[in-house]
């Protein structure tokens, strides 16, 4: 094993001091911080004062612009980045849990658990997510939030697990794994204390990447009608909502795939500096 | 930007027939584009049937005479003779038609009174088409007395005997037919490539296109378009897109957004033309609780909430921000097209005071603070559901939504697929749905929703005196249109629903065409009639089909 | 080799069972069925609705039915589209050229130009050129497909009008047009979804290809090679990146999933008739019969490119199969 740094603070640093890494970081953070912020000085991003006067361009009192319905856009934009990433952390989470857990029992006990947890996950591999969601998606009339997250987390474990089994497989043999068993340590202890840890690299870099894809995966699912109900804002949702005035009321669409393409561009600087701070080697 | 709107649309009134005597003008190809596969092309077939299915199956199909240019239901005049040349009335219950003479399947054979016995048989048995059967309820009897000679009797006298008789069914070839079961007949590979009747028949049929060339030996004239290409295409930016950039002919329902009609307008080879639909979009209140059906709704089964809902929305501007000047909200359950809804006064207004009135007098209040009302505990919320499908529907709803808000009602929105939404009103699973119905030409479609024993009547509305109401309007044979009146009164009384658009459809058309008539009972079925200008045929029009 | 090969292929057509297991089982748990979408267009009484279901067999026990599906689709049979009322595997094959067509376009381009410029970026690494490139791959990967595609539709088909907007061919075009006029219709329909769908994965190759050719430039033998004066082309692409494809052509079974995927969104706004829009149909309208076929079609398909990137490997790599 490298002495890859295993702190927060230091994994924080060994990005920060990457440049891709440093604007990742900087560009999440201005994210972040408007979607935080962003409820107490801008106007309500459910009002329409006024929908016979809608698609207005931008100007002093909508920077952004108005959408069809005349509701103010940077509000929603900035609203849409609390649903985008709440959505995206918590569902990867989620998904990373579940597959590391699947990674780690499948690999260390091996045997008939193994097989048959691998098979199930390489048919659920051969589907892909998007149908499993479009499935899923369809047995709520209204989907609430949290249902949400959790249909885009349980769909997103799969890679994970094979991940975690794959280097659960490569340590299950090494001397300190035995040196444990052989000091009588019971399984839970060697998953979590020795295992686990040694995963958590990979593991990482796939929760970042992770959420990039889930930002993206709301969009479309939104973009297809199948998101978050309204009138809560998210981007996909806008998009899905705009952009049949695309052209006569562009700003509508656009500022919201620009957020998209912002957030996601920006996680994954994260994650590929995250990878390089692991791995020195490159 | 909604100033510049529905400037350019033209109102094309009925257009003269074209005689067969009429030089042949310079052919021509249109190219149309709709969001649906159609899936059976044979009328009378499918035990189901949609709107992309009706209006390929009007291209293919003749019927014994059509609904005149201003669609009156009523009477035996106003109706264009097709397949039948003339009627004649024996009696208060028995009419006579003889067809054409000239009239040909696409095979070659003539269309004989046989045809028009044999489809009826299909479309009288109950098992067989239960929606037709229900339409044809009051037809007694159908025989032929000669090859071209068919006489049809009826239950009781009504003003809507012959349309009865002549707009359902769409006479199928019996020589093709006959010798099959029902059942083998709806499976048969007729359905999808049937022989007709009418102006078209079929030349390919696959993902993308259906495409249509005229029939040179069609007995009612030589079609001036000679050969149609029917697209598929699903998504509706995308038609808007093959329509602006010129490899459309004509397309319907450009509207939503409103913002569609001024580039369309921009787009100097097309034009606008509105015409009115038969479709009526309404906020339907369950009557009943919808985890018991047994027991009424805890909200809505009080009249003053659902009246108070109405009083809440400004319907008007919603309509107009949304369809645009030529669409109105509809006085009652009834579309533009239908000639009682001509006669209506003018549907109410917003009123948040009454609207606030109302609630608190049924004990509707804000104890909490939260802006949702309470009554006993329950806060005042409904779920609102709305077919993902609808553009116009899903944008009002956010509306109405925001409205409700206002007066202390929540509305949680589900936005769901069309397939669930239907799934759910079926089975009275609702607060409120969002509905558009497609009606009938006749007022008598009416009975279906919104009578106590009605087929469709999800929401358990039920008011004895609207029922009685209806049925006389039915039967009468004079004062019908005040009986209808009273009845639309007591309907927006009860307020089971708020009535909320009575839309114009948008088309638009090549400029290149003349003689264009869209119909709103079935938008493509003159295009027969259709020419194109002289002068101003461009290549698609000159180059043969395949 | 035969042994391991025979394996490997039966695991595969275990896996495929179990996704149509998996697949049934979702499909007939999510409520609405496809009769019930009748109510929309106009009023249907619920007793038709009942009546239809029995007609069309959906009434029947989960069980019966799935045994139903499985003893007719093990015969080839994969039943009849209720929305569409004609044969699932007509529909399929009518649209498998449209799908076929756009994913190998975009693999083609995939394993040039992003095995191209992934190899460009590893020798140049950390310089201005592979920086600039990985800011351009990145921005792609982020951009969502469907808004690119929406306003790649409106530039070049509404405003510039110098490609069609949709479809896949002319439809005015006569079947007996010259194969050269044919083949260009085809070329300009195909350009813009291709684009489209390509720019994601093709950014995504490239940055899989630069990783594995950093690798393989710092392996000993090739430094050795280069130190050995033979030109530097020559140690790139003779000795490096033989070794850095390897890894990356065996990514080909995972490029399937993310094409279809993709494909939803890219033919909705194109209105290319391919697979994917097919299946948005199916699952909008619960069309059972068109939705297994299709998945059961897709899922083929990967598991059987996951077989062949195995087989791949296993000819390339000899110590795999004795794994």
């Amino acid at each position: 094993m490298t002495e890859s740094p295993r702190h927060g603070t230091s994994l924080l640093a060994a990005v920060w001091r990457r440049a891709p890494g440093r604007a990742g970081l900087i560009a999440l953070a201005v994210v972040v911080a408007a979607a935080v912020a962003s409820p107490a000085f801008l106007p309500s991003p459910i009002e329409q004062p006024d929908i016979e006067h809608a698609s207005q361009p931008p100007s002093a009192a909508h920077p952004l612009g108005t959408d069809q319905l005349s509701r103010d856009v940077l509000s929603r934009v900035a609203n849409g980045g609390r649903v985008s990433l709440a959505v995206a952390a918590i569902a990867v989470t989620l998904s990373i849990t579940i597959g590391a857990l699947v990674g780690l029992g499948a690999g260390y006990w091996g045997g008939a658990a193994d097989a048959v947890a691998m098979r199930i996950v390489d048919a659920a591999l051969a589907i892909p997510r998007l149908f499993l969601l479009l499935l899923l998606l369809a047995m709520w009339e209204a989907i609430p939030p949290a249902a949400f997250v959790l249909v885009v987390g349980v769909t997103g474990w799969f890679g994970t697990s094979r991940l975690v089994r794959a280097e659960v497989l490569r340590l299950r043999e090494s001397d300190y794994v035995a040196a444990a068993h052989g000091l009588g340590a019971r399984a839970g202890r060697v998953m979590f204390r020795h295992l686990l840890p040694n995963a958590l690299g990979p593991l990482l870099v796939a929760a970042t990447l992770g959420v990039g894809e889930v930002i993206l995966l709301e969009a479309g699912l939104s973009f297809l009608g199948l998101g978050l109900r309204p009138p809560r804002p998210s981007w996909g949702g806008m998009i899905f909502e705009g952009r049949a005035t695309l052209v006569t009321a562009p700003w509508a669409t656009m500022f919201p795939a620009i957020a998209i393409t912002v957030t996601v561009l920006a996680v994954n600087l994260i994650g590929d500096a995250l990878r390089d701070a692991l791995d020195p080697h490159r | 930007m909604r100033r510049m709107l529905l400037t350019a649309v033209v109102l094309l009134a009925g257009v003269a027939a074209c005689t067969p005597e009429a030089p042949a003008p310079a052919p021509g190809t249109a190219v149309l584009a709709v969001g649906e596969r159609a899936t059976s092309l044979a009328p009378v077939l499918p035990a189901t049937r949609r709107t992309a299915d009706q209006e390929a199956a009007d291209l293919l199909f003749l019927r014994l005479a059509g609904l005149g240019a201003d669609h009156r239901t009523t009477g035996d005049d106003g109706f264009e003779p097709q397949l039948a040349r003339s009627w004649s009335r024996r009696d208060s219950i028995t009419l006579a038609f003889e067809l054409d003479p000239r009239a040909r399947w696409h095979d070659g054979a003539p269309v004989t009174a046989h045809d028009v016995v044999f489809t009826f048989g299909l479309a009288r048995d109950s098992i067989f088409s239960s929606t037709l059967s229900g339409l044809l309820r009051h037809i007694r009897s159908v025989t032929a007395e000669s090859d071209h000679l068919v006489v049809i009797g009826f239950d009781q006298p009504y003003a809507e005997q012959l349309y009865d008789a002549v707009f359902h069914v769409q006479p199928l070839p019996a020589h093709l037919l006959e010798q099959m079961s029902p059942e083998e007949m709806r499976t048969s590979p007729f359905v999808q490539a049937p022989v007709g009747n009418g102006p078209y028949h079929i030349v390919a049929d696959n993902a993308e296109t259906l495409e249509l060339a005229a029939s040179d030996s069609f007995f009612l004239g030589r079609p001036g378009i000679r050969r149609v290409v029917i697209r598929v295409v699903p998504d509706p930016d995308a038609r808007l897109n093959l329509l602006l950039s010129g490899e459309l002919d004509a397309l319907g329902a450009v509207i939503p957004p409103l913002e569609n009609a001024a580039r369309i307008s921009d787009a100097h080879a097309l034009r606008l033309i509105q015409v009115p639909s038969n479709t009526v979009g309404y906020l339907l209140f369950n009557q009943r609780d919808p985890t018991n059906l047994a027991r009424p709704h805890p909200i809505l089964s009080d009249s003053s909430v659902r009246r108070a809902l109405v009083l809440a929305l400004d319907r008007a501007s919603m309509v107009r921000a949304v369809l645009g000047s030529s669409a109105q909200v509809p006085y009652g359950p009834v579309s533009k097209q239908l000639w009682i809804g001509n006669r209506s006064p003018e549907a109410r207004g917003q009123d948040l005071a009454a609207a606030r009135t109302l609630l608190a007098s049924a004990g509707w209040r804000d104890s909490d603070g939260d802006g949702t009302l309470e009554k006993g505990g329950r806060p005042l919320r409904l779920s609102l559901m709305v077919p993902t499908q609808s553009a116009t529907r899903r944008q009002m709803a956010l509306q109405i939504q925001e409205q409700l808000r206002q007066v202390g009602a929540a509305i949680d929105l589900a936005v769901i697929e069309g397939s669930v939404t239907g799934e759910r009103r079926n089975k009275g699973q609702f607060d409120i749905d969002f509905s558009s119905a497609t009606q009938d030409p006749t007022p008598a479609g009416l009975t279906q929703s919104w009578t106590c024993r009605g087929g469709s009547n999800v929401a358990h509305y039920c008011d004895p005196a609207v029922d009685s109401l209806i049925e006389r309007a039915i039967l009468a044979s004079r004062g019908a249109d005040t009986l209808w009146q009273s009845a639309l009164r007591r309907i927006e009384r009860d307020a089971p629903a708020a009535f909320m658009y009575a839309p114009t459809t948008v088309y638009a058309v090549s400029s290149r065409f003349d003689h264009v008539d869209i119909r709103p009972e079935s938008a493509w079925i003159t295009l027969w009639r259709w020419t194109v200008k002289p002068g101003e045929a461009i290549a698609r029009d000159r180059t043969p089909g395949s | 080799m035969s042994r391991w090969l025979i394996r490997r292929a039966g695991e595969a057509v275990l896996t495929l069972g179990v996704a149509v297991c998996l697949l049934f089982v979702l499909m007939r748990v999510a409520p609405g069925d496809p009769l019930s979408r009748l109510g929309d267009d106009r009023p249907v009484s619920p007793r038709e609705v009942a009546t239809l279901r029995a007609r069309y067999g959906i009434d029947q026990p989960m069980l019966t039915q799935f045994g139903q599906f499985a003893g007719a689709a093990v015969r080839g049979d994969l039943g009849t589209s209720i929305e569409y009322s004609r044969p699932v595997a007509r529909l399929i094959a009518e649209r498998l050229p449209a799908t076929l067509l756009l994913g190998a376009t975009v693999l083609l381009l995939n394993f040039t130009l992003g095995l191209w410029l992934g190899v460009r970026q590893a020798v140049r690494q950390g310089r201005l050129a592979d920086r600039a490139l990985e800011f351009v791959s990145l921005t792609a990967y982020a951009i969502p497909s469907f808004a690119l595609a929406l306003v790649l539709a409106w530039l070049f088909a509404t405003h510039w009008r110098v490609l069609p907007p949709g479809g896949m061919h002319d439809v005015l075009l006569s079947p007996n047009a010259r194969f050269a006029a044919r083949a260009t219709d085809l070329l300009r329909h195909l350009l813009l979804p291709a684009f489209t769908l390509s720019l994601v994965s093709v950014a995504a190759t490239m940055r899989y290809q630069r990783a594995a050719m950093i690798d393989a430039l710092a392996l000993p033998f090739v430094q050795t090679a280069r130190a050995k004066g033979i030109t530097e082309r020559r140690a790139v692409w003779h000795h490096a990146w033989r070794n850095a494809l390897f890894p990356v052509v065996t990514l080909f079974g995972l490029w399937l999933p993310i094409l279809v995927t993709g494909s939803v969104f890219v033919e909705q706004v194109f209105a290319w008739p391919g697979l994917g829009s097919l299946a948005a149909v199916a699952v909008a309208s619960r069309d059972y019969p068109l939705l297994m076929g299709t998945a059961l079609l897709v899922s083929t398909l990967v598991i059987a490119g996951g077989l062949l990137a195995d087989v791949l490997y296993a000819v390339l790599d000899p110590r795999v199969r004795h794994a």
